[in-house]
C-alpha cells in the first residue's frame, strides 16, 4: 500500500556532510594524532608460531634498555578475558601465527620496537590444525576444552516439513560456495590511546563502530564500574563490520598504562594490522533447494562451515543472521539451516564488510540464478515472481510493513536494459541480477536495541544534538542533524552534533547491524519533538492560537496555512526560556524495537552488474553497475548515493580481488599493496536507483542503506560473470586463475 | 645518525628542525612539528593518506621522503590548501559532491587530486584515474571523488576564464 | 614502520658520491628516488650503515640526444619526467608506456629510472616485515641457504620486477655504469643475471648514471598485466621490438619480465617470428613458444599453471598489435 511522502522542508535534500569541511582541510582529529602530555608508545611482542607452548619469557634485557617504561607477560593479564574463550594473554600456548604474547612501552616507538625485539620466549611446537576439514575428524586434536570437535559454535533450525517439500519439487539444485580470508581494510589502521594512570578510571581513545559495547567490554575485563570507563571516539576511519567489539590491543594499551602511570599509545604497523585478526574467515557454504516446474521456489536448506581460527568472540552472529536471511526474500514452505564455527590455529575470525549475510548472499544469489535457468527461466522473471512484498511474515517471524524489492528489480532491469541484454550479448560480456534485503537493527543480539537522544535548545534559535551513534564515514551525525532539524523548522547546519564521549553521549547500541538511520533517527525524531513540544505553549501564546495548528518550518512558527504570521523560532526560544519561571529546553527521546525479538524495518535492493570477461587472462572488468535500493525514504540523498557507491566498491573488491592467502597458518600478502584492492581505475560506472516505500515505523519513512547494497553486488557480479562463460564460478574471490579454470573445466 | 639541523618550508612557513637521517618527511611534520593533517597509513608507499605536494606541486608520498631530503624544500601540506578563510575548489568539490565519508585518506585523496588540477585543469577520466591510483578509499569507493574532481576541474577551469577576463 | 638509523651522505658531485662508494664498500647503499630501497629498509632487508643519496646531482639528471641520434637518459630523471617527455613519447613509445606503467603517479614522482632499472627482486617469503619472516627459517636472501620457493635450488628465485628493464633489452639499450675507475657501458641484455640475490653485473663501488638508447628501428611494443592497474606490480610483462615488414623481419627482440629473477630474452620464440614474419599462426606458436619456456615459480601469488596462460595471452595480444601497428602505418 503506497504511502504518503511527509511534506519536508530538509528531509529529502542534498546536505553536505557537516563535518565535511574540517575533514577536507586536515582540522579533523583521528586517535593517531592524539597527543597527551607524558603519552608512551606500546609494541606488542607476537607468537611466531602456529600453535606452541611457551616455555619462558625473558623480559630482562627489555625492561634494562633506557626509556622502557613498562613491560608486561601473561603474568600481568591474568584473569583478563576476551570474548568467550580467549586469555587477554595466553599463559600456556600460543594459538596461532601473531598471537599476542607480551608488551613494552616506552618513551617513543623506535625504543618500543627494540624492547619488543629484545623480550626473548622460547616455545615448544605443538602439533598445528589449519584446516577445518582436519580439525572436524574424530581423532583430531582439541584446541578448547569446552568445544568439543574444535565445533565452536552450532546452530540448527528448521521450518516446516523440507523433505516433504523436497519430495513434491520438481527440480532440486545442489550447490557450494566457497569465501575465503579476508580483511577490512579500513583507512585508519587499529589504534588506541589508553590513560589508566588512575587505575580508577579507564580513559581510550580509539575508533569505533560501538562506544557502548567497547566500554562494557573494557569494564569486565578490568573489573571496573562501566561508568568508569570513558571512551572517546573522535573520527573514525572506517568500519565495514570491522570495529564492532574490542581487540587484544585495546587492553594491552590499558594495561601498559596502569603499569607505567603514563597514557600509552598502541597502533599497529605495517602487517599487524592483517595479523591481529581476519576480516572474514574461510566459509564453505553448501545449499540445496527446491521448485515445481511452474517456476515457484519452495524450500531451501543451507549448511554453513565457517573457520572461526583459534577463538571465538561475536562471530555466532554470523550464524544467527544468516539463518535469517535464508527466509528473507522468498516465501518458501520449509527451510532447513546447520551452521557451525570450527576451531583451527589461523587468526581469529571477525567480520568483513557485509557481515557475512552479503557474502551468504553470493552464493545464494548465485544458486538461484542458477536454479532459475534449470527452470528455463531469465533470472529477472524468476526473482518477480518469486520475491517478497509488503505485509509478508518471513518463517522466521520477520514482518515486512514496507518491501519495494519488486519495484526495485523492475527500475533496474528497465534501466539496465535487462530484456535487450540477457541472452543477447556477445561472448564473456555477461549481465547478471542480484537482490537482497537487510534488517534496520537486529534485536535479540543484544537484549536492547536502544538509541537514545538529547536536543538542547539554545537561545539563538540553534541545537545541540546529543548522540551515542558514532560516525565512521557513515555520515550519521549529519543524518540525525537533518532529521532534529526537521522537526524543529529549523536548517541541519544549525545543529551542532556533539557525540563521541561515553561520559555526554546518551545510550546508543552503535554503528553496526544497520540501526543508525531507524533506531538513532527515531531516537532523534522523539528527542527533537520534546524539546519543540517545550516551545508549543509558549509559541501558541505569542501568535495567539491553538497548539495544534503551529507549523515549525525555515526557522520560523506560524499557523497552518497562515505564513504571513510566522514569527522567528529564534524569539520563540528566547521567549522560552526568558519566561517568568525560567525554562531549559531539552529534549529527550529515545527508540528501541517493540517487538521481543528482530527489528520492525528491511530493506530491500537489486543491482545488475554487466561485465566483460578476458578469455586469455581471465580478467574480469565491471563495466557498469546499476544500483537500486528501497531505502524508505531518503533523508540525504547524495550520502545515500555514497552509501550505495561505497558497498558497490566493497563488494566488486570482495568478490573479485580480495583475499588474503594463508600459508601454513600465516598470511602472505598482509599489505595494502598485496592484498589486492581495485582502485580508481577499475570502477565501474554506476546508476543509482533510489526507491522510496515510506516504511510506517522509519523517521520520515526512512530505513537503512548502510549494508544492504553490499548484499546485492557480490552475486550480481558473479551471475554476470556466470553469464559471460557459461559456467559458474565457485569460489570467491574470483581471481583471475579461477575464472580461468571455470572456462576450461 | 647525528640529527641534523634543516629548515622545512611547510605551507610557505620555514621551521629548523633537528632531524635524523632516517626519519621521514611524515614522522617530522606529524611528531615534531605536531601537523597531523597528513596521516599516516601503511607507511610502505601504497595507500597514499600521507600524500603532500612537493616543490612543483607533485604529489608525493611523506612515509617514502626522507626529511633531510626535503632541506630547504618547499612543501604543501593538507593545512595550507585553503585560500584564506575559503576551501579551495578541489576541497570545495569534495565537500559538496559527497566525496568524503570517514575522512581519514581524505587529505590524501586532496592533495593527490590537486596536484593533478594544478597542471591539468582539464583531465580526462584517464587523467583521473592515473592521479588518484595511488590511493585507496573503500568508503568512496573513488566513485564520488572522481565525480568531485571532475566538477573541481570545471570550477577551475571557470576561474581561469573568469581570471582572464579581469 | 619506520627505517633504521643510517649515516646519511649527501654528495655534491658524482666523483664525490663515487669516492663514497668507494670508501664504504658493503656497507653503503645508494639511494636515488627511495621508493623502493627504503621499503625494503623498513621491512629490515638492508640495513646499511650509511645511505649515498643520489638525488640533486644534477649530472643524473640531463637527457640528452648523442650525435649517433641514440638518447642519453640521466639515471636520476624521474619517471613522470620520462613519462611526459616529449622526445620519448615520439620515439619510443613502447618505452613510454612501461614507465608509465611503473606503480603509482606518486611512486613515480619520487622513483628514478636508475632506480627502476636495479629495482630489486621481489619473493613473497622476502618482502615481508622482520617480525613476518621471523615465522620461518631464513633463505639466500636473509643469510641462509635455502629457497621457500623451490626446496631443491642452489640460487635465490626473487622475481625481477622492474617494468622499463624488459622495454630497455627488447630497445638495445645500454647503461653506463661507473666507478672511480672509470666508466663502463653494458648492454641492458647483460646487465640482468638469473640469481634473485644477485640480480646485476653492478660491482661493489659501482653505479648506473645513464642509460643510452639507441635510435628507433621499426616498431615496439609494451604489455604488463597486473591485477589492478594502479600501483602494482606486473604479474607479468612483455617488451617486443621488431624492424621490417610483417611479412619478412628483419630484426627480433622478445622478452618477458617478472617471470624469473632477470628479465628473460624469449630466443626459440624471436626465432619463431624471424622465420615466419608475423601471421596468425607465427604469433600463436611463439606465444606457446614463450609459454613452455617459463620455469614452475610460484614466488608472488599468480599459481604457475596460470602464470604461463597468462603470459602466452600477453605475448599473443601484444604481437597481434605490433603486427597491426604496422598495418595501420
Amino acid at each position: 500500500m503506497a504511502r504518503v511522502k511527509e511534506d519536508t522542508a530538509v528531509v529529502g535534500k542534498n546536505w553536505a556532510r557537516l563535518d565535511g569541511a574540517d575533514k577536507v582541510s586536515g582540522r579533523s582529529i583521528f586517535a593517531d594524532d592524539v597527543r597527551l602530555t607524558g603519552m608512551l608508545y606500546g609494541k606488542v611482542v607476537r607468537s611466531p608460531h602456529v600453535h606452541a607452548r611457551i616455555l619462558s619469557i625473558d623480559t630482562s634485557a627489555a625492561e634494562a634498555l633506557a626509556g622502557v617504561k613498562a613491560v608486561i607477560t601473561p603474568e600481568d593479564a591474568k584473569d583478563i578475558w576476551l570474548g568467550i574463550n580467549q586469555p587477554l594473554l595466553p599463559t600456556e600456548s600460543v594459538m596461532h601465527v601473531g598471537h599476542e604474547v607480551a608488551a613494552v612501552a616506552a618513551i617513543s616507538e623506535e625504543i618500543a620496537a627494540r624492547a619488543a625485539a629484545l623480550i626473548k620466549v622460547e616455545y615448544e611446537p605443538l602439533t598445528e590444525l589449519l584446516d577445518v576439514e582436519k580439525a572436524m575428524e574424530d581423532d583430531a586434536l582439541q584446541l578448547h576444552e569446552k568445544a568439543k570437535g574444535n565445533i565452536a559454535w552450532k546452530q540448527e533450525e528448521e521450518h516446516g516439513d523440507p523433505d516433504a517439500v523436497f519430495a513434491a519439487c520438481d527440480v532440486i539444485r545442489e550447490d557450494t560456495y566457497i569465501t575465503n580470508p579476508s580483511h577490512n581494510c579500513f583507512a585508519e589502521y587499529h589504534v588506541c590511546v589508553a590513560d589508566f594512570s588512575s587505575p580508577a578510571k579507564l580513559k581510550m581513545w580509539t575508533p569505533t563502530q560501538t562506544a557502548m559495547l567497547f566500554q562494557q567490554s573494557l569494564a569486565a575485563g578490568f573489573k571496573l564500574p562501566v561508568s568508569d570507563v570513558r571512551l572517546l571516539t573522535l573520527n573514525t576511519g572506517g568500519g565495514f563490520t570491522g570495529r564492532t567489539s574490542t581487540r587484544p590491543h585495546h587492553f594491552l594499551a590499558a594495561l601498559l598504562s596502569r603499569k607505567a602511570g603514563r597514557p600509552v599509545r598502541l597502533r599497529s604497523a605495517g602487517d599487524e594490522e592483517f595479523i591481529m585478526s581476519r576480516a572474514g574467515g574461510r566459509v564453505t557454504y553448501k545449499l540445496r533447494s527446491g521448485a515445481t516446474k511452474d517456476g515457484k521456489l519452495k524450500v531451501i536448506e543451507a549448511d554453513l562451515l565457517f573457520d572461526t581460527g583459534a577463538y571465538i568472540e561475536s562471530q555466532m552472529i554470523v550464524t544467527t543472521l544468516t539463518s535469517k536471511y535464508i527466509h528473507a526474500l522468498y516465501p518458501i514452505e520449509a527451510s532447513r539451516y546447520r551452521g557451525r564455527l570450527i576451531h583451527t590455529n589461523n587468526l581469529p575470525y571477525y567480520f568483513h564488510h557485509g557481515g557475512g549475510i552479503a557474502q551468504f548472499q553470493f552464493a545464494l544469489g548465485q544458486h538461484m540464478d542458477a536454479l532459475a535457468r534449470d527452470l528455463g527461466m531469465d533470472p529477472v522473471e524468476f526473482n518477480l515472481q518469486n520475491a517478497v512484498e509488503e505485509g509478508y511474515t518471513t518463517m522466521d517471524g520477520a514482518f515486512y510493513a514496507s518491501c519495494g524489492l519488486k519495484e526495485c528489480i523492475e527500475k533496474t532491469a528497465a534501466l539496465a536494459g535487462w530484456k535487450d541484454k540477457y541472452g543477447k550479448l556477445p561472448k564473456f560480456k555477461g549481465i547478471g541480477i542480484g537482490i537482497g534485503a537487510m534488517a534496520s537493527g537486529a534485536k535479540g543480539l543484544f537484549r536492547h536495541d536502544t538509541s537514545a537522544a538529547f536536543v538542547k535548545v539554545t537561545e539563538d534559535g540553534k541545537a545541540s544534538l546529543f548522540v551515542g551513534i558514532p560516525d565512521m564515514g557513515q555520515s550519521s551525525h549529519t543524518t540525525m542533524a537533518i532529521i532534529c532539524a526537521e522537526v524543529l523548522g529549523i536548517s541541519p547546519e544549525d545543529i551542532n552534533v556533539v557525540s563521541g564521549d561515553t561520559d555526554s553521549d546518551p545510550l546508543d547500541v552503535g554503528a553496526f547491524i544497520q540501526r543508525g538511520t531507524f533506531n538513532t533517527g527515531n531516537a532523534t525524531k522523539n528527542a527533537a519533538m520534546d524539546a519543540r513540544d517545550q516551545l508549543t505553549k509558549k509559541a501558541a501564546e505569542l501568535l495567539e492560537v491553538e497548539e495544534a495548528v503551529l507549523v515549525f518550518r525555515d526557522r520560523r512558527v506560524y499557523p497552518e496555512g497562515q505564513e504571513d504570521k510566522a514569527i522567528p523560532f529564534k524569539k520563540v526560544v528566547y521567549e522560552t526560556l526568558h519566561s517568568q519561571e525560567g525554562r531549559f529546553v531539552m529534549g529527550r527521546g529515545f527508540y528501541s524495537s517493540p517487538l521481543e525479538k528482530g527489528t520492525m524495518a528491511y530493506s530491500f535492493g537489486a543491482q545488475i552488474a554487466e561485465v566483460t570477461v578476458d578469455p586469455g587472462t581471465g580478467v574480469v572488468t565491471v563495466d557498469k553497475m546499476t544500483a537500486s535500493h528501497d531505502v524508505g525514504r531518503a533523508i540525504n540523498p547524495r550520502i545515500v548515493e555514497g552509501q550505495m557507491d561505497g558497498q558497490i566498491f566493497s563488494g566488486m573488491s570482495q568478490v573479485l580481488y580480495e583475499e588474503i592467502l594463508m600459508e601454513d597458518g600465516q598470511v602472505m600478502n598482509p599489505s595494502r599493496l598485496d592484498y589486492k584492492m581495485p582502485r580508481a581505475f577499475e570502477m565501474p560506472e554506476v546508476e543509482h536507483i533510489i526507491v522510496e516505500s515510506i516504511d510506517p515505523n522509519g523517521p520520515f519513512g526512512a530505513k537503512e542503506v548502510g549494508e544492504g547494497p553490499i548484499v546485492c553486488t557480490m552475486q550480481a557480479i558473479a551471475n554476470a560473470v556466470t553469464n559471460a562463460i557459461g559456467t559458474q564460478v565457485k569460489e570467491m574471490p574470483l581471481s583471475p586463475w579461477r575464472v580461468i579454470k571455470a572456462i576450461k573445466d | 645518525m647525528a640529527k641534523q639541523l634543516i629548515t622545512l618550508i611547510v605551507n610557505g612557513d620555514s621551521y629548523e628542525v633537528a632531524a635524523a637521517p632516517h626519519q621521514t618527511l611524515l614522522e617530522v611534520m606529524r611528531d615534531i612539528l605536531n601537523m597531523t593533517g597528513t596521516k599516516r597509513g601503511c607507511t610502505a608507499g601504497s595507500c597514499g593518506v600521507c600524500t603532500v605536494n612537493g616543490e612543483q606541486g607533485e604529489a608525493i608520498l611523506s612515509c617514502l621522503a626522507l626529511a633531510v631530503e626535503w632541506d630547504g624544500r618547499p612543501v604543501t601540506t593538507i593545512e595550507g590548501v585553503e585560500e584564506g578563510d575559503k576551501l579551495h575548489p578541489v576541497q570545495q568539490a569534495f565537500l559538496e559532491y559527497g566525496a568524503v565519508q570517514c575522512g581519514f585518506c581524505t587529505p590524501g585523496l586532496v592533495m593527490s587530486a590537486k596536484a593533478l588540477l594544478d597542471v591539468n585543469t582539464d583531465p580526462t577520466e584517464a587523467d583521473i584515474n592515473e592521479a588518484m591510483a595511488g590511493a585507496i578509499c573503500r568508503c568512496t569507493g573513488h566513485i564520488k571523488v572522481k565525480k568531485a574532481i571532475r566538477e573541481a576541474a570545471k570550477a577551475l577551469r571557470e576561474r581561469e576564464v573568469n581570471d582572464g577576463a579581469s | 614502520m619506520q627505517l633504521p638509523p643510517f649515516e646519511y651522505i649527501r654528495p655534491e658531485s658524482l666523483a664525490e658520491g663515487l669516492q663514497a662508494l668507494a670508501e664504504h664498500g658493503d656497507k653503503i647503499a645508494i639511494m636515488s628516488g627511495g621508493s623502493d630501497l627504503l621499503i625494503n629498509m623498513k621491512f629490515r632487508l638492508d640495513g646499511p650503515e650509511y645511505l649515498l643519496s643520489l638525488n640533486g646531482l644534477p649530472e643524473l639528471q640531463l637527457i640528452e640526444e648523442l650525435d649517433d641520434g641514440s638518447l642519453r637518459i640521466g639515471a636520476g630523471c624521474k619517471l613522470t619526467e620520462l613519462a611526459n617527455n616529449a622526445l620519448i613519447k615520439e620515439r619510443y613509445p613502447a618505452l613510454q608506456a612501461a614507465i608509465f606503467s611503473v606503480g603509482s603517479r606518486h611512486v613515480r614522482n619520487m622513483g628514478t629510472i636508475g632506480g627502476n632499472i636495479c629495482l630489486d627482486t621481489r619473493c613473497w617469503y622476502t618482502n615481508q616485515s622482520e617480525t613476518w619472516r621471523d615465522t620461518r627459517d631464513g633463505c639466500f636472501k636473509t643469510d641462509s641457504e635455502q629457497c621457500h620457493v623451490i626446496k631443491t635450488t642452489t640460487k635465490c628465485h626473487a622475481l625481477s620486477s622492474t617494468d622499463s628493464g624488459p622495454m630497455l633489452i627488447a630497445l638495445d639499450a645500454s647503461v653506463v655504469l661507473a666507478s672511480q675507475a672509470g666508466e663502463r657501458v653494458v648492454p641492458v641484455r647483460e646487465f640482468y643475471q638469473d640469481d634473485g640475490l644477485d640480480h646485476t653485473v653492478l660491482e661493489p663501488g659501482e653505479v648506473l648514471v645513464a642509460v643510452i638508447v639507441p635510435p628507433p628501428r621499426g616498431r615496439a611494443v609494451f604489455a604488463k598485466l597486473a591485477q589492478r592497474e594502479g600501483l602494482d606490480f606486473a604479474a607479468g610483462s612483455f617488451a617486443a621490438a621488431v624492424s621490417g615488414s610483417n611479412e619478412k623481419l628483419d630484426s627480433v627482440c622478445l622478452v618477458m619480465g617478472s617471470v624469473a629473477p632477470e628479465p628473460r630474452v624469449m630466443e626459440q620464440a624471436g626465432k619463431i617470428l624471424m622465420d615466419a614474419g608475423l601471421t596468425d599462426e607465427s604469433i600463436d606458436a611463439a606465444a606457446g613458444a614463450a609459454r613452455l619456456s617459463l620455469d614452475e615459480v610460484t614466488n608472488l601469488f599468480t599459481p604457475p599453471g596460470y602464470k604461463k596462460r597468462l603470459i602466452r595471452a600477453l605475448v599473443k595480444d601484444a604481437l597481434t598489435e605490433l603486427r597491426d601497428q604496422a598495418v595501420r602505418g
